[in-house]
């Protein structure tokens, strides 16, 4: 029998899960823009940012950023590195994937983008300087293999950032709950048009492993010095592993 | 983690925006270097284009103490203040450090030319550098008033010129009461050889 995995607050079966996110995807790309700048009041922007400073970025450099989606985190980094380097947008939906490169064509950028699972990295070994994830980890049926693989893609030196929703500062929580429960599937309602996303994605971040789990999930996958930096009270995480 | 990433960005920003330096400490590509901040500890290690990259380091080629002295003086005198680090490891590797930090400037005006434009940077920045100027023309002349104050009007405190006088006048002092010493020493001695004499 198939292994079950969580999808939100409901149990599906392993193999199903990355359809089942592929449809909320599928769903919400052509607003998703739209949505991160009303669900954060913008905030978004500046954690994406801040990740991009931690990322030690050089012209010349090699970067991976998985489940890059409407290329946020890639046009950051693609200032970082220049002419020079390179940096590669990857989602496993294309919907997704679709938003972000067009995204950068219309901006007058054409980095390579690529469909791919990031439980499965089609990269070499020891190749990039860099791996991001931001707000995709959490979508993974597989996290621990996940960051295997962005290990394994790394160069010796290089680091993970992981940019993703945690656990909220206790007494925030109830504020939160309401906001997350009532208002963003409201706003997912008015706005996408489709109020069962937002519900998925409310659910999601609390099935996500909070900022220790995570830090320890990283370091089992064989990251050295990880550390996190919670923002917006913990609303979300960037924790950094560098691979040794 | 902020510190680590806002130390290398910084220092990696001023190595960029100052020609030569990373070419300098390229030669040292894969040397770690510590920053020993004695409640915090920051690793970097040199990379191939010769900027800083946090890294994992055991035992560092160099390690750089900012002593409090370094940190009281840096405000005031910039990189002149950086001879008051503590600096311990491969002496080569120091040297270039040391000459390398020296050499770092801050093109303000380049970094705020993208966001407000030429004109506004090179106004804003020649504001910013008068505005400094001033700030510390006015903190050496309160400091200047205040001392003057204290010295001369409410006299708690000697001048050092007076200090330096009643200095001399004490050695002169205790000079003369050494020579008075001897002197009665001399007479004491000839007094006793007087008084053994036989009659």
């Amino acid at each position: 029998m198939d292994k079950t995995t969580h999808f939100g607050y409901k149990q599906v079966a392993e193999s199903e899960k990355a359809a089942k996110v592929a449809e909320v995807f599928h769903s919400v790309a052509a607003q998703y823009d739209v949505m991160n700048d009303l669900m954060s009041a913008g905030l978004h922007r500046l954690w994406k940012r801040f990740t991009v400073a931690q990322a030690g970025l050089r012209p010349g450099m090699k970067v991976l950023d998985v489940a890059g989606g409407t290329a946020d985190l890639t046009r950051l980094f693609l200032k970082e590195v220049g002419e020079t380097g390179t940096v590669l947008l990857t989602d496993i939906n294309f919907s997704m994937l679709r938003e972000g490169r067009d995204r950068m064509l219309n901006e007058g950028k054409a980095p390579p983008a690529v469909q791919c699972d990031g439980e499965r990295l089609p990269f070499p070994s020891n190749h990039f300087d860099c791996v991001s994830v931001a707000f995709g980890l959490r979508n993974m049926t597989h996290k621990d293999q996940a960051l295997a693989e962005m290990h394994r893609v790394l160069k010796p030196g290089g680091r993970l950032l992981v940019l993703e929703f945690s656990k909220v500062w206790k007494p925030l929580e109830p504020a939160y709950d309401l906001y997350s429960f009532k208002l963003l599937p409201l706003m997912g309602k008015l706005i996408a048009k489709d109020a069962a996303s937002y519900q998925y994605l409310a659910e999601s971040i609390r099935m996500h492993p909070g900022q220790e789990e995570l830090k320890t999930m990283m370091e089992t996958a064989g990251f050295a010095k990880v550390s996190y930096h919670n923002m917006t009270a913990g609303v979300v995480a960037l924790h950094k592993g560098f691979k040794v | 983690m902020i510190a680590e990433g806002l130390i290398e960005r910084s220092l990696n920003h001023l190595l960029l925006q100052s020609p030569g330096a990373s070419e300098t400490l390229r030669r040292h590509a894969g040397c770690s270097v510590r920053f020993d901040l004695t409640l915090a500890q920051y690793d970097f290690r040199i990379a191939d284009d010769g900027c800083f990259s946090e890294a994992i380091v055991e035992s560092p080629d160099a390690v750089i103490r900012p002593t409090a002295a370094l940190l009281t003086r840096l405000p005031f005198f910039g990189r002149d203040a950086l001879r008051h680090a503590e600096y311990s490891g491969d002496p080569a590797l120091l040297a270039t450090l040391d000459r390398v930090f020296k050499q770092l400037g801050w093109d303000v005006e380049a970094d705020l030319a993208p966001v407000v434009g030429d004109i506004a940077a090179h106004r804003l920045h020649a504001a910013g550098r008068d505005a400094l100027a001033g700030i510390a023309h006015a903190l050496s002349a309160l400091g200047h008033n205040a001392s003057e104050y204290v010295v001369e009007e409410a006299e708690l405190m000697a001048r050092g010129v007076d200090v330096t006088r009643f200095n001399n006048e004490v050695d002169r002092l205790a000079d003369d009461v050494a020579r008075l010493d001897a002197r009665l020493r001399l007479l004491e001695d000839r007094l006793q050889e007087v008084q053994a004499r036989p009659a």
